[in-house]
């Protein structure tokens, strides 16, 4: 094939030229830009967050009886919700938890190790027994807690009280580096022992960097304002277990508010701006691909329209219906090339300001590859309609308008 | 001449319908992309009070800790909200036209009427200036006074949405609601009212809908009313009990003063500069002098409010519609040079280029404004889909300023988009075309 003449004759329009491959290089910069954000937040989304999700459901119990202003009265509540439940059929595991992971809200302490003065924010869960089981977070080193974890410590004057904890690997590596933090006490006012180490979990902040970051404290949670309990199901039991959770407790205690949620809805809830903006980047990027697709196919239309007679005349001198379908799509990818060189530099400018602006992530060279490949089988896609057409363009019509 | 050209250029979009309606729906898909992200993005960073942002001032007090300063990143800025203790204190001054301390707070409802169960409802507690202060609308009866403020009376105002979830919307004025242990008797419904960002407190959930009851403020004590929002402190903690509380050194109520001029700012500035020396005294406030009275917009921008993302999202629309710019040029391009034949014997006939260029602009702005009219009603559409995705968290839509904006972006489009082809037509040699025919 001979490249030259074809190259000439696309040279000959050069407007054309820029408009297509100008085109075709914002649309590569634009959809590849949006690809790299949507799947930043995909991934943000679908990483594993260590607890059972799936089978989790979280019931929420508000009080506003009077009765609950007693500490004691709220412990004997606990204590006969969490067995209740426990006894419920399909249901695996059941905690009070102060704090929900993934839900956007929670609670963090700020831990110093012995000697330090580097303070590391911890989030933390305070828990009843079976927060382990409830969540389904598999312990990496050290033990889980045990009932007497759960004995309180009088608080003797002036000597601050001591509470047994499980941390994240994640957490632990932060605090002790050299990876002996299994067995050390820390903490200024109330102190904290880690028995244990999490393989990984997420705490209550989706958002956060420091996600993995989180710690379970053997301390029994609720107030008079509010208590909620985690509860894991077997798997296929959760709409059966949540669909009756709300009148089981009410049965159990009145003068209170129950509002059953699932894991995964807590997890969407947290996670709806993501997924709106999913959505809007998928949008953006498909109807662009159309636009672009459909102006190349305007372009290639009525530069064949105009070239009618000079493709009439090739195939009386003899070229064949292959070598002017050929003509048309190499023209096309020659165009496409054009515009994704120029639309590499557009590209990385574009997340340049991206970055800057929107704290976007940075465009990687797989993507972009990836981008180019589908602009240029787009290009192609866009131009094989009118380039079918010229191929079918007889010899008779160079002589018949003459 | 004007309507000529214009009919001109209707015939001319009648006579290739197929191509036509291509230009208008590839130009409309574009201004309808970039009003959707333009109109958010302006509601998101807009002023959500525009006929008085420059009155309405943030109060804070730097009370913080003098080993070091409230906000790590932002050394210069005061604590975002301001303690219990100190709201008290200035809300003594006569000098501001309105202010008041305000927080939001999280209680039981209990609706009339059988089988209604009891719900938790966001309250905002506040005082009688929060209505006047903010122009917050009602439908029924009003606000209460400042003597509801002081007894307190057990007064309360609803909103909209709420006065038609116990009420069925009709004139709840006069009637009473149990909440907690204690009846209220409401005085006042709210019209629709949902300022965007949420400015009068911006550190728990900007964007979040105004919160559905308004009580007075001074209920915080005699019913131990905790806050729902944020809450920091230093030093001391949060105290024993809830006067501790309440007396310690923790920031938790958001405060706004309404001063009219800057006379009356600098009175006002001058008098908490006094009261935070007297305190300094009483050994309060280890820190430098640092007051400030924020208008809202700066104070929008100095708490950072305007989601980073909603930029992001408006560079890449603007970037849509550039591109189907460039796709109607092409189109058009197409379009008048097939025209050719015709516009040579226009040209013979002494029309001038002037008036060849201008006839075809005029057609290009033609179908950028049909692209307008498709687009806004896009956009339309584009912002509903938004609001129920986002679960009526926002209320996007399309107000007057915004359709101005859309209309304009689509005549700039269509100008942009037309320039080139038009000249092109309009440089045509006419001689050429009368050979050939």
């Amino acid at each position: 094939m001979n490249l030259g003449p074809i190259l000439r004759s696309l040279l000959h329009n050069k407007t054309r030229l820029i408009l297509i491959s100008f085109e075709v290089a914002l649309t590569l910069a634009i959809v590849v830009n949006c690809l790299n954000l949507l799947f930043e937040m995909r991934g943000k989304m679908l990483r594993p967050t260590g607890i059972d999700e799936k089978n989790i459901i979280v019931a929420t119990v508000l009080p506003f009886g009077p009765e609950y202003r007693d500490d004691k009265f709220i412990e004997r509540v606990r204590t006969d919700d969490l067995a209740a439940m426990r006894a419920l059929p399909g249901v695996k595991a059941a905690c009070a938890s102060g704090q929900i992971p993934l839900s956007g809200g929670g609670s963090s302490t700020g831990l110093k190790v012995e000697g330090s003065t580097d303070q590391v924010g911890a989030p933390y869960f305070s828990v009843t027994e079976q927060a382990v089981e409830t969540l389904g977070v598999e312990i990496a080193a050290g033990r889980n807690l045990v009932p007497e974890d759960f004995v309180t410590k009088p608080t003797v004057e002036g000597k601050p009280s001591q509470y047994n904890v499980l941390m994240t690997q994640a957490l632990a590596d932060r605090l002790y580096p050299a990876g002996d933090a299994l067995g050390k006490t820390l903490g200024g006012g109330e102190r904290f022992t880690i028995v244990g180490i999490i393989r990984q979990m997420h705490n209550s902040w989706p958002d956060s960097e420091n996600v993995e970051r989180a710690m379970l404290i053997a301390s029994p949670p609720g107030s008079a304002r509010r208590i909620r309990y985690l509860v894991r199901a077997e798997p296929g039991m959760r709409e059966e277990v949540a669909g009756r959770l709300e009148a089981d407790l009410l049965r159990l205690q009145a003068g209170r508010i129950v509002k059953v949620q699932t894991m995964e809805e807590i997890k969407a809830d947290s996670y709806l701006e993501n997924t709106v903006l999913i959505k809007i980047f998928s949008a953006v990027s498909v109807l662009l691909l159309a636009v672009t697709s459909l102006g190349i196919v305007g372009v290639t239309s009525f530069s064949v329209t105009e070239r009618t007679r000079q493709i009439g005349t090739r195939r009386a001198l003899g070229a064949t219906r292959r070598q002017i379908l050929e003509h048309f799509l190499v023209e096309a990818g020659m165009i496409a090339a054009f515009g994704v060189a120029v639309g590499t530099g557009i590209a990385y400018g574009l997340n340049f300001a991206l970055v800057s602006l929107a704290d976007a992530p940075r465009l990687g060279m797989p993507l972009l590859s990836g981008g180019m490949i589908l602009l240029g089988a787009a290009s192609l896609l866009a131009a094989l309609g009118p380039a079918l057409r010229a191929c079918r363009v007889p010899p008779v019509v160079a002589t018949r308008t003459v | 001449m004007f309507a000529y050209q214009l009919r001109l250029a209707w015939k001319s979009l009648r006579r290739n319908p197929g191509l036509s309606i291509l230009s208008v729906v590839g130009i409309g898909l574009g201004i309808g992309v970039a009003t959707t992200f333009v109109t958010t993005y302006y509601m998101l960073s807009g002023n959500p009070i525009p006929q008085k942002s420059d009155k309405l001032f943030y109060v804070q007090l730097d009370s913080w800790s003098p080993e070091r300063s409230y906000d790590r990143d932002h050394p210069d800025l005061p604590p975002d909200q301001v303690t219990y203790r100190d709201m008290a204190e200035i809300m003594k001054s006569k000098i501001p036209t309105h202010a008041g301390g305000m927080f939001k707070a999280d209680l039981t409802v209990h609706p009339a009427g059988d089988g209604q169960k009891p719900f938790r409802q966001l309250v905002r507690m506040c005082f009688a200036d929060f209505f006047p202060m903010f122009d917050v609308p009602f439908q029924f009866g009003s606000g209460w006074d400042a003597r509801a403020d002081a007894g307190p009376e057990a007064v309360i105002v609803l909103d909209d949405e709420i006065n038609r979830k116990l009420f069925g919307g009709e004139n709840s004025v006069g009637r009473t609601l149990l909440i907690e242990d204690r009846e209220f008797r409401i005085v006042g419904v709210l019209a629709p009212w949902k300022p965007l960002p949420k400015f009068y407190d911006v550190t728990n959930d900007p964007f979040d809908a105004p919160e559905g009851i308004f009580m007075p403020f001074n209920f915080v004590r005699p019913m131990e009313i905790n806050t729902a929002g944020n809450t920091s402190n230093w030093g001391d903690g949060s105290g024993d009990g809830f006067e501790g509380f309440l007396q310690s050194e923790t920031v938790w109520i958001q405060m706004w003063a309404q001063l009219e001029d800057e006379e009356q700012v600098q009175t006002y500035r001058a008098f908490l500069d006094a009261y935070v020396n007297e305190q300094k005294k009483l050994g309060r406030f280890p820190r430098p002098i640092n007051n400030r009275l924020s208008p809202v917009m700066t104070m929008l921008k100095d708490q950072g409010a305007a989601p980073e993302e909603a930029v992001g999202v408006l560079i890449i629309a603007i970037l849509f519609l550039v591109v189907c710019s460039v796709n109607l040029i092409g189109v058009l391009l197409g379009k008048f040079l097939a025209r050719a034949p015709e516009v040579g014997v226009r040209r013979a006939l002494g029309a001038s280029r002037r008036w060849v260029f201008v006839q075809h602009l005029v057609e290009c702005e033609l179908i950028a404004v049909l692209g307008a009219v498709l687009g806004l009603g896009l956009a339309a559409l584009g912002l509903e889909l938004l609001n129920r995705m986002f679960e009526a968290q926002f209320a996007f839509r399309l107000d007057l300023p915004m359709v101005g904006a859309g209309v304009l972006l689509a005549l700039v489009s269509g100008l942009v988009a037309g320039i080139y082809p038009a000249y092109r037509i309009c440089r045509i040699a006419p001689a050429m075309y009368l050979k050939t025919q």
